[in-house]
């Protein structure tokens, strides 16, 4: 057994693959599957490919239902769900708050005024669903799988690793990675965590055997202006940007759930968002707006 | 439907979970909670070959062969086989009917060959060490080896280099002369290199050089040739030089299409000896994946080689001090389709079945101008390995 790393180019990041395997070919064999499902899923849902089922049904809003296949209507589903648990904070149609925000050095954040024209487009409660289709009611809404496309492509790569045989593996999407089993010797796999202020610097080791895990910051794509800082995470509801936190790392058992948890606890805000990730049960680890650090992650996974 | 209020299906923040759980575990994801300790760290399988061509037979007991890696650190390959060789092997080249032909005498053989073998690798880091040894034993035939092998990952493991160095030590015999017992030696030098270049190709290149010197000859071929001026025939043993120089140059290149689930394998040997033989082999086989559980990987090789500067199936005058009719060392040319076909089941089993034809004759030489008095072969054969990872 060795282990075997192969990085790749996918959803704008650099990501990894890494699998202990018996030789070589079948390690290659085994990363090679899990990429191309990457690769799959970010043609499927991406929002720059005309011809994805992202396009088509955003091309189609105001007009008629668009048909969906399964994948889609369960990922649905799912952001039914995270909308439902969030009371409205996770909203997959809140996308188009991309057309009045340029997360870039030097740009001002939107004034009401232009966010007033785009909140009327978001409300993922508007969105019709009924035997397979889908349609958005107004022309210029978007649907955007941006806050759960890319966990799900994490658990979808792990579950082909799994079945290609692995037993010990390791997907990371852009820091967001599922854990397939110890690695052999019954070690845990270290993960690093990303400091959110200090760049290429762990803000802790975290000892994973299973799993997922995911984190939400203030520190990937934000501007600054007039000393605060506005970063990509947003509210569906204010159009603005989230407060509370630098950053929140959740453990979850799929990486779909620890993505979600962790942005909803960002939305949510630090005190809120700290009672939740303690009612959802799952180890977290989070950094406050003024540098304080919250790990919960000790009592389940450091044991 | 439109979905409704967000808060009123917000019951309780501690069904927050279960209900993502539940929306998470209607996707086709399921890659919670992988198996715990079930890192694969073993195998053990069992394989058997069965070859049959004109007049030989050959079929193995099935071969006991496992691997086991301890500790992370420690593995340990071991194989054991017993093999029954039953059939004519003596065989007497003769220009009797005029031009050189090969034919096979009364004499019949059945043969027991008992092998083992077993290597054990330490791993430090990137680098890894192994040893090895095996032994090989028949009525006819002993040999002992042993080699220590070094192994070094660079560049992130894209890059894997090895070296190693070997010492076989045999001795032939003659279930017809019980008095033989000449030794051979050899000394085997390998260096290769294995370089990922992309995560969907890798390509491995491996050279050895072996010096040998001892007993080379086959106690089983005679050479017999008739001279129109003479009355008595003249009939030669086997007589080969006493050292073989061998390089072989191994360069094989695998490539996976994930859009079409196959790999595509290729494979370039280059031999050439001091006994003059030059010989290329091209090796291609597609291994295409149906589904979860099979995968059909058909393959065609082609080989083509040069005769020794010593064969000859006529005795030439006067009498050289080394000769050879044996036809392998001919000039000849071969080809052989095979098709392998496999299943992997759950919990590590694996059945693995493979079946070929090999047509070795000198017309197929790279050219068509492979020796004359070499007999067309034509043989089947079949492997079967069933095995199981854990």
């Amino acid at each position: 057994m060795g282990l075997h790393r192969y990085a790749f180019h996918a959803m704008a990041a650099t990501n990894e693959v890494q699998v202990h395997a018996p030789d070589r070919p079948r390690a290659e064999a085994m990363a090679a599957r899990a990429i191309e499902e990457v690769r799959r899923i970010e043609a499927k849902y991406s929002r720059y490919r005309p011809d994805s089922i992202v396009s088509r049904i955003n091309a189609a809003a105001g007009a008629g239902p668009v048909a969906v296949d399964t994948e889609t209507a369960q990922l649905l589903d799912y952001a039914d769900a995270c909308w439902r648990q969030s009371g409205g904070l996770f909203d997959a149609t809140s996308g188009v708050l991309r057309r009045v925000w340029r997360f870039e050095a030097g740009r001002r954040p939107p004034t009401d005024a232009e966010l007033a024209t785009v909140l009327a487009l978001i409300g993922w409660d508007r969105v019709e669903r009924a035997n397979g289709t889908v349609r958005l009611p107004v022309a210029g809404m978007e649907l955007d799988f941006g806050g759960f496309g890319k966990e799900y492509a994490v658990d979808r790569a792990a579950l082909v690793l799994r079945e290609a045989g692995a037993t010990s593996a390791l997907v990371n999407l852009a820091g967001d990675l599922a854990i397939l089993g110890e690695q052999p010797g019954g070690e845990p796999w270290r993960v690093a965590v990303q400091h959110p202020r200090r760049e290429a610097t762990a803000l802790a080791t975290l000892p994973v055997a299973s799993g997922a895990i995911a984190t939400s910051g203030d520190y990937e794509r934000y501007l600054e202006a007039d000393g605060v800082r506005h970063c990509h995470v947003l509210d569906p509801r204010t159009g603005r940007s989230a407060r509370g936190f630098q950053s929140v790392t959740v453990h979850a058992p799929s990486c779909l759930v620890a993505g979600s948890a962790s942005t909803i606890a960002m939305l949510e805000g630090h005190e809120a968002g700290l009672a939740w990730l303690e009612a959802l049960g799952l180890p977290h680890l989070c950094v406050l707006s003024d540098g304080t650090l919250v790990d919960r992650f000790a009592p389940l996974s450091r044991g | 439907m439109a979905a409704t209020d967000p808060g009123e299906d917000r019951t309780t923040r501690s069904g927050a979970l279960g209900a993502l759980m539940q929306a998470a575990l209607a996707l086709p994801i399921l890659a919670v909670a992988a198996r715990a300790g079930a890192a694969e760290v073993g195998e053990i399988g069992i394989t058997t070959l069965g070859y049959k061509e004109r007049g030989l037979m050959k079929v193995t007991e099935p071969v006991l062969w496992g691997r086991v890696q301890l500790a992370e650190v420690w593995e340990i390959e071991a194989s054991g086989a017993v093999d029954i060789v039953t059939g004519a092997s003596p065989e007497l080249v003769t220009n009797l009917s005029g031009k050189p032909v090969q034919s096979v005498t009364g004499a019949s053989i059945n043969d027991r060959r008992t092998t083992g073998d077993v290597k054990v690798t330490r791993r430090f880091g990137d680098y890894a060490l192994a040893a090895s040894t095996a032994r090989s034993n028949e009525e006819d035939y002993h040999s002992k080896s042993w080699a220590v092998e070094g192994r070094v990952d660079l560049n992130q493991r894209n890059t894997t280099l090895v070296a190693s160095y070997g010492e076989s030590h045999d001795h032939v015999g003659s279930s017809i002369d019980p008095t033989l017992n000449a030794p051979r030696d050899t000394r085997e030098y390998l260096f290769g290199v294995t370089q990922i270049l992309s995560p969907l190709d890798i390509v491995e290149s491996t050279l050895t050089y072996s010096r040998g010197h001892g007993d080379y000859n086959d106690p089983y071929k005679l050479t017999l040739t008739f001279y129109p001026d003479q009355v008595l025939p003249t009939l030669l043993p086997d007589t080969r030089p006493d050292h073989r120089d061998m390089l072989a140059w191994l360069t094989r290149y695998r490539r996976h299409f994930p859009a079409s689930d196959a790999t595509l394998q290729a494979e370039y040997r280059y031999f050439h000896d001091d006994w003059g033989i030059t010989a290329h082999t091209l090796e291609v086989g597609w291994e295409q994946r149906m589904g979860e559980h099979w995968a059909v990987r058909p393959g065609l090789r082609y080989y083509t080689q040069n005769a020794a500067d010593f064969y000859a199936p006529v005795i030439p005058r006067p009498t050289p001090s080394v000769l050879s009719s044996d036809q392998r060392l001919g000039a000849f040319g071969g080809l052989s389709p095979s098709l392998r076909v496999t299943w992997r089941g759950g919990d590590g089993w694996k059945v693995e079945g493979t079946a070929g034809y090999v047509q070795d004759s000198a017309s197929f030489r790279l050219g068509g101008n492979g020796s004359e008095a070499f007999a067309t072969l034509r043989a089947v054969y079949g492997i079967l390995t069933v095995s199981r990872a854990f």
